[in-house]
């Protein structure tokens, strides 16, 4: 009788354990591939975490880095490498950007580059999975390639020389990710990126909508950014082409004054009408754009080794002639030059913005060297200057030479974009159109330093990774 | 695998050995105590003279054996001498003396005990009072330099930081290098990263229980110890056993420790003008002229005026405080154990504290004759006072940026925020983590016939942890003006359930069997329940638990609302196994152990659930022999061996498969991100492990010790990494294919009683272990494909698991003080480059151990325990700005020799304030070279006791059983020739692969405590 007893227990709690399915134990709240992927709003909701990434370091637990693409980290990053951040205290990873000598190692960066393709993996695998798709696939198709392309841009101009730094583009631009895969893969040519980045573009620019809604991109936002590609490639006229349907859409607006475009709105009426694509702040949600804040912002937690700040040479040059843009900056007691312009606990992050597509019709049209188009430029640039100069005074007559329109509208697209990035990319892009260096800091527009080193986990993984050459700039 | 048929065959098996002993003409009953202690005494063969009748003792040291009226009772046990006694009318009542001691030390093995000397593995035992000895802030410190093979870096300073614990060298690269921590019988949770990295220090899981519960640790090394522990038993096997209830009247013990702690070595950093000093003269070296300027917008006014002793502020004498009150009572049904706890271990650091409480009960209830059943629950609360260390704050300002030109405070007595100011952050944030930990058992142990017993025994662990962080309005930033509260909540369950059938089985005396065979199942959760974060709020979420349950009821159904889980799984595994073990033991000396477990995982895909992992042991004892016999001089000696294979799958869960996790709500609609990549093939890694040694008892047992030599090849390495950041993911786990990572070495333990008499004792003890440890292949992957943390350390064909890989240091050229280099051939060189790192260090010491001695006089103690490090050595990162580039940093004192005029000849470059100057250097942070790579050869005093020890009647007189009265001091000097601060480093770690990799690696890491204590024991 005992023995019966027991053996039934052993039995019993051998059963138990040995119950087929006992080994297979599921995470909850992780969910296996085969399940998160199996309708269209699980691609929306794929595309949904992108588009939360796009402006936000959100921290969500998985085996890489979720680093914004448009939160601040590139800029800042881009704003060090240019020349008008003050670098005196710049120390670690700021002080190589700054110094422009970044290495294989510097944990800033590596987080940013490899945020940036985990944003690029997730659109290829929407993109490869759009056979679930029915109602929405045109929009999710669109947003997903528009990231894919914005990602990929973002990229090359910084990893790479710039377009045009040959005359065939065939140097080096970065690894070009059109599948999902978790093989190495090594660089391709600049023109093939920037190729497969207008493609995207282009497709995203007829499958997205054409209404813009709150946190999704529409087909103008596509525009935008093939009109910022173009513009980077020094072609004018498909620059201009596309700017200008941006802004004949009649959508979007130049903001009045410079309270609004980074802002929440105080009240509905007083709301940026600038963002061709904008992420909006949600309490307790989406807080975009924190890298601005933490690595800009000059009224909380000010330091100098931490916080861009400009140079001297700067300061005047951005707040002369009655600049209502001198807002964006105070000098300190210590002399420093302190800026502004994202001094503010939360932001609503344009992705692209009309002033940029502005000032993009303006020099493409001055470029293009067509009157009707020099015109167009001259009137786009005195809407800019008369809201920086708070009246006419310093407006450009009807008849001013192209060749003064386009360095006016240079200085003022520097003056409105700072501490947006676009400095460094001027002085490359400038460099390629004129072979003229203007780097205030002296250095040639295709020098090593200006571009950054790939992370070493490329080389590490994949040893027939071309890494960049370092050094030979400042 | 068909379990069900192979159980059945298994109790049938066991069955068949079931046959009725024979027959005898009268029963002989008595019981067998030990002399001197009184103890029953097990497992003593009792032979009826000229017979082939043979009994043993029971666990009660009773016995029943048939004898004649007028035959002779021979009782052997090893370790005592024979008697013989002749069997008259009653009961025979038998005391037996010892021989000696240790060799009759029963020793907690997997799944059951042992006798030392029919042990085949390699076992170490530290008693409880030996871990209780010192005020250690867990357990496993204290094991420090009281086990061979057995190395433990004590974590930092902070309060209830943990150990790093590493048996016979570490094996792995991605998978966790930690032992198995078993109590009583219960595999439990210990993850270290449950808080991650937070605040710069990994939680210990293990402080939060009492040390006073333990009734001793037994550290399990080789093949034959852990092999059946199987797929766990690569690293060692800690199996802690707690104490359990005595018969009889109720036995009080209270103790109480009194102390008092401070930081063991202070790095000596430059004062306010000495800094401004070498600014200035970095400054002008680097071309420039006038005034350096100067950082945190400080004007050379302020900085000249304020000369802030930060590291001063931020410190204190850190009171301990610890009692202790257990109780054991019972009778013939029930035994009682009752063990609680509170302490109070504050550190060195201001607003530091560990405080401890535990409630331990443990009953065995003997229900009918032949079951009894033990029952226990413990609960133990940890609560840790929080502060930030080393990268994030708090210390780790005071040795790096916040220098002693900040003020504390501004003119108008406001706090100071142009800088790091960690005085600010002590009093404008707090911190607290809070864990509790529940541990329940329950077993029946039951003997269905004479020596077969079946074990049946279910165990359930919960814990909780809670973080809790508030930062007032004026931290954070923000307008509001209450600050901010945030908590984070995690949790997990354990359960463990097995079943194993045991059988004795002797013949003749000269044959002894022991045969195990079990089954276990085990499943294991942890979970976060979330991060609620509020604005604008008065006190912590501890002192706001209404506010916060609203919100984590409010979040949660929006959470869910949304079609999300809020409380996520972090790991969910499963796991279950079959095992089994045979022991023979032929003629008392030789004695031969097999056993074997298959583990399954559900860590792992279809293909590769379930490993194998068999092993074979002999122990020989030579002293049974005649040609030893002989020898007078030779007490005991036993020759071992063993071999077989062991495994590690120490990894987070759910990483074989392509796996997605949910997000936050975009535009209100929900989202979701990629997890893991997922590699189907990931698998167990296997250890190889064998092990030779000697064990002997000399001179009356006056010298007696051990000898081992070990040789672990492992295979299959896992690893987190080698992924291309263009993927998008940076981390997979997964086993290089080829590769193989060794650890040699030679363990030696020897305690020698120098006197030995009645009122005086003198005894002194070590104990070392010399080990290799190589990783002989990686596969395709180069150096760069597993890094420790901050770039500092590699793996590297050829080389140990944590091989300092940096760019060679040759001198300083005299001429114009710039450094000079040595390139990856050795050519001398003053350009730095990346390209030069060689592997040119390891943190793995050559050797390590302890040394003590006792000295008893009377009622006095006097003792001491030494450890020690040879070999092996540090890297300190944060000496790239604190004796390297000059920055905004703190700068140590040593780097006052530098170069400062051709012609020096000096150990520090000329000063300079851009990375560049020293050409191909791009930023200080990647100054990684042998310039701030030292010896890490260090020796402490890690133990001093005085003690006095109340008994006779002078305890009668105050009433007491007996008392001690104690005063220990730990961590009193260290002897080292590392500049920096504290030469034993246990870092905070990033992840399992840092935690293998980069211990000995410093980064502003605070340093150990010294302690002194002053303690009572006493037993009523």
């Amino acid at each position: 009788m005992k023995f019966k007893i027991i053996i039934f227990i052993a039995i019993s709690f051998g059963v138990f354990a040995c119950s087929k399915d006992f080994l297979e134990r599921p995470q909850a709240g992780t969910i296996p591939e085969s399940e998160a992927l199996q309708t269209e709003a699980d691609l929306q909701k794929l595309l949904n975490g992108v588009y939360f990434n796009l402006t936000s370091d959100y921290n969500v637990p998985v085996r890489g880095e979720v680093r914004s693409i448009y939160g601040g980290r590139l800029q800042y990053i881009s704003d060090l490498l240019g020349d008008q951040a003050n670098g005196t205290f710049f120390s670690g990873d700021d002080g190589e950007f700054f110094g422009r000598r970044t290495s294989i190692f510097g944990g800033y960066k590596n987080e940013a580059y490899s945020g940036v393709y985990y944003a690029i993996n997730s659109t290829n695998k929407i993109i490869e999975r759009l056979d679930l798709a029915n109602t929405n696939k045109d929009a999710i198709e669109g947003g997903a390639r528009l990231v894919r392309a914005i990602a990929h841009f973002e990229l090359v101009r910084l990893f790479a020389q710039p377009w045009g730094a040959t005359a065939d583009n065939s140097h080096l631009g970065i690894s070009l990710r059109l599948e999902s895969s978790k093989v190495s893969k090594n660089r391709s040519t600049v023109k093939q990126v920037y190729d497969s980045i207008i493609a995207d573009l282009q497709t995203a620019e007829i499958k997205l909508p054409d209404a813009p809604s709150v946190g999704f991109p529409s087909k103008w936002a596509a525009k935008a950014f093939l009109a910022k590609v173009y513009f980077q490639q020094n072609n004018f006229t498909q620059a201009f082409n596309y700017a200008d349907q941006v802004i004949k859409s009649g959508k979007f607006a130049l903001d009045p004054d410079y309270t609004r475009r980074f802002s929440l709105p105080l009240t509905p009426l007083l709301a940026s009408k600038e963002g061709i694509w904008v992420i909006k702040n949600v309490n307790n949600n989406l807080s975009p754009g924190g890298e601005f804040r933490n690595r800009y912002r000059s009224d909380v937690n000010f330091s100098p080794s931490g916080k861009f700040h400009v140079t001297d040479l700067f300061y005047n040059l951005a707040t002369q002639n009655g600049d209502a843009r001198a807002i964006w900056y105070t000098k300190d007691p210590t002399g420093l030059n302190r800026f502004n312009k994202y001094n503010k606990d939360f932001f609503d992050m344009p992705i692209v913005h009309y002033t940029e597509i502005l000032l993009i019709r303006a020099e493409a049209g001055a470029e293009t060297g067509i009157a009707a188009n020099v015109s167009q430029a001259i009137i786009d640039i005195n809407s800019i200057l008369t809201r920086a100069y708070a009246g006419n005074s310093q407006n450009l007559g009807p008849t001013t030479p192209a060749g003064i329109v386009i360095s006016t509208v240079r200085t003022q697209r520097e003056l409105e974009l700072v501490g947006e990035g676009n400095r460094v990319q001027e002085i490359k892009r400038i460099g390629v159109r004129n072979g003229t260096n203007i780097d205030r800091r002296g250095a040639p527009w295709n020098c090593n330093g200006l571009i950054l080193q790939f992370p070493n986990d490329e080389q590490a993984a994949n040893t027939a990774f071309v890494m960049n050459p370092e050094g030979g700039c400042n | 695998m068909n379990l069900k048929r192979l159980l059945v065959a298994l109790v049938l098996l066991l069955i068949a050995f079931c046959m009725p002993a024979l027959a005898q003409d009268r029963l002989v009953a008595g019981k067998v105590t030990d002399a001197k202690t009184g103890l029953e005494l097990a497992s003593v063969t009792i032979l009826v003279k000229g017979s082939k009748s043979i009994a043993q003792t029971e666990q009660d040291g009773t016995f029943k054996i048939k004898a004649s009226a007028n035959s002779v009772l021979v009782f052997t046990s090893i370790g005592y001498a024979k008697q013989e006694v002749a069997v008259g009318a009653g009961d025979v009542n038998i005391k037996l003396v010892q021989t000696d001691a240790a060799l009759n030390e029963v020793v907690v093995v997997g799944y059951g005990t042992q006798r030392k000397k029919d042990v085949t593995g390699a076992i170490s035992k530290v008693s409880s009072e030996k871990i209780n000895s010192i005020a250690a802030p867990s357990f496993e410190a204290a094991l420090q330099g009281k086990a061979p093979g057995v190395q433990v870096i004590q974590g930092s300073g902070l309060a209830g930081s943990g150990s790093v614990v590493r048996i016979r060298g570490v094996a792995s690269i991605s998978a966790g290098g930690d032992p198995l921590y078993v109590i009583d019988g219960f595999p439990i949770t210990v993850d270290n990263f449950t808080r991650n990295n937070n605040g710069a220090m990994n939680q210990n899981p293990l402080a939060a229980l009492n040390p006073n519960d333990i009734e001793s640790v037994e550290v399990l090394k080789d093949a034959a110890a852990t092999g059946i522990y199987g797929s766990r038993g690569s690293n060692g096997v800690i199996l802690i056993t707690t104490k359990k209830g005595k018969n009889g009247k109720i036995q009080v013990n209270y103790s109480n420790k009194v102390g008092f702690q401070n930081y063991a070595n202070k790095p000596d950093f430059l004062n306010n003008m000495e800094w401004l000093q070498l600014n200035q003269e970095a400054w002008e070296n680097d071309g420039n002229t006038g005034k350096a300027p100067l950082p945190n917008s400080l004007t050379y006014a302020q900085a000249e005026a304020n000369n802030t002793d930060w590291w001063g502020l931020l410190t204190r004498t850190g009171i301990i405080n610890e009692h202790n009150l257990s109780l054991t009572f019972g009778n013939k049904w029930i035994k009682n154990y009752v063990g609680a706890t509170y302490s109070n271990n504050e550190s060195y650091l201001k607003n530091n504290a560990f405080v401890r409480y535990g409630l331990t009960h443990s009953a065995e209830i003997t229900a009918i004759k032949k079951l009894k059943i033990n029952l226990k629950n413990s609960f133990y609360i940890g609560d840790n006072r929080r502060v930030p260390a080393a990268w994030a704050g708090g210390l780790g300002d005071a040795m790096s940026n916040a220098t002693p030109m900040i003020p504390v405070y501004n003119i108008d007595g406001s706090f100071f925020t142009g800088g790091a100011n960690p005085v600010r952050r002590l009093n404008e944030t707090k911190w607290r983590n809070t864990d509790y930990r529940y541990i329940a058992g329950l077993n029946f142990d039951y003997e269905i016939i004479k020596n077969l017993n079946i074990r049946m025994s279910g165990n359930y662990e919960s814990y909780r942890g809670v973080d809790d962080q508030w930062e007032s309005a004026q931290w954070v930033g923000y307008s509001f003006p209450n600050g901010k509260a945030m908590r984070s909540k995690y949790g997990g369950e354990n359960w463990v359930a097995n079943f194993t059938v045991n059988y004795n089985l002797n013949i003749n005396s000269k044959h002894r069997f022991n045969f195990l065979a079990g089954i276990e199942a085990q499943e294991r959760v942890d979970k976060d329940f979330g991060y609620i974060a509020r604005d604008n709020v008065a006190n912590p979420f501890w002192k706001e638990t209404d506010l916060y349950n609203k919100l984590y009821d409010s979040t949660k159904a929006a959470t869910e609302a949304a079609g999300n889980l809020f409380v996520v799984e972090r790991g969910a595994e499963t796991f279950r196994s079959v095992f089994g073990r045979v022991n023979y033991v032929f003629n008392n000396a030789y004695a031969f152990q097999i056993s074997a477990r298959v583990d399954g995982s559900s860590r792992f895909g279809s293909n590769n659930k379930y490993g194998f992992f068999p092993t074979a042991s002999f122990g020989w004892t030579l002293s049974e022999e005649n040609f030893i016999k002989d020898l007078k001089w030779i007490n005991f000696l036993k020759f071992r061996v063993s071999y077989g294979i062991t495994g590690n799958s120490n990894i987070t869960s759910s990483l074989y498969a392509p796996t997605y996790v949910p997000g936050a709500l975009y535009s209100g609609v929900a989202s979701q991100f990629q997890r893991n990549v997922g590699d189907p093939s990931l698998r167990w890694e296997n250890t190889t492990n064998g092990d030779l040694a000697l064990e002997f008892s000399l001179f009356k047992s006056r010298v007696t010790g051990e000898v081992a030599y070990f040789d672990k090849v492992s295979r299959d390495i896992l690893l987190d990494a080698g992924l291309s950041p263009s993927t998008g993911f940076t981390r997979q786990m997964r086993n290089i294919d080829n590769s193989k990572v060794t650890n040699r070495g030679i363990e030696f333990n020897v305690n020698v009683k120098l006197i030995d008499k009645e009122d005086l004792k003198l005894s002194i003890g070590g104990n070392a272990m010399s080990i290799s440890n190589r990783l002989v292949s990686l596969g395709e992957l180069s150096a760069d494909a597993a890094g420790g943390g901050t770039n500092d350390t590699r793996v590297a064909v050829g080389y140990p698991i944590g091989t300092n890989y940096l760019v060679r240091f040759h001198g300083v050229d005299p001429n114009d003080g710039l450094p000079i280099w040595l390139d990856k051939n050795g050519k001398t060189t003053k350009t730095f480059s990346l390209n030069n790192r060689v592997p040119v260090g390891s943190v793995n010491p050559d050797a390590i151990g302890g040394v003590n001695h006792n000295l008893v006089y009377k009622n006095f103690e006097f003792s001491s325990l030494w450890t020690y490090t040879i070999g092996g050595n540090i890297y300190d990162a944060s000496g790239k700005r604190q004796a390297g580039i000059v920055t905004d940093w703190n700068m140590r004192r040593d780097i006052l020799d530098r170069w400062q005029k051709p012609g020096d000849v000096a150990k520090y470059p000329r000063l300079t304030r851009v990375p560049s100057t020293y050409d191909g250097l791009s930023s200080e942070w990647q100054y990684n070279s042998t310039l701030f790579l030292y010896d890490a050869s260090f020796v402490r005093l890690r133990e001093l006791t005085v003690a006095y020890r109340i008994t006779g009647s002078l305890a009668k007189k105050l009433g007491i059983r007996n008392a001690r009265i104690f005063a220990t001091g730990m961590n009193l000097l260290t002897f080292s020739k590392y500049p920096g601060g504290d030469p034993e480093i246990a870092r905070d770690f990033e992840n399992p692969t840092d935690r293998n990799l980069s211990p000995n690696i410093t980064y502003l890491t605070p340093p150990q405590p010294k302690s002194f204590i002053f303690g009572v024991n006493v037993n009523f």
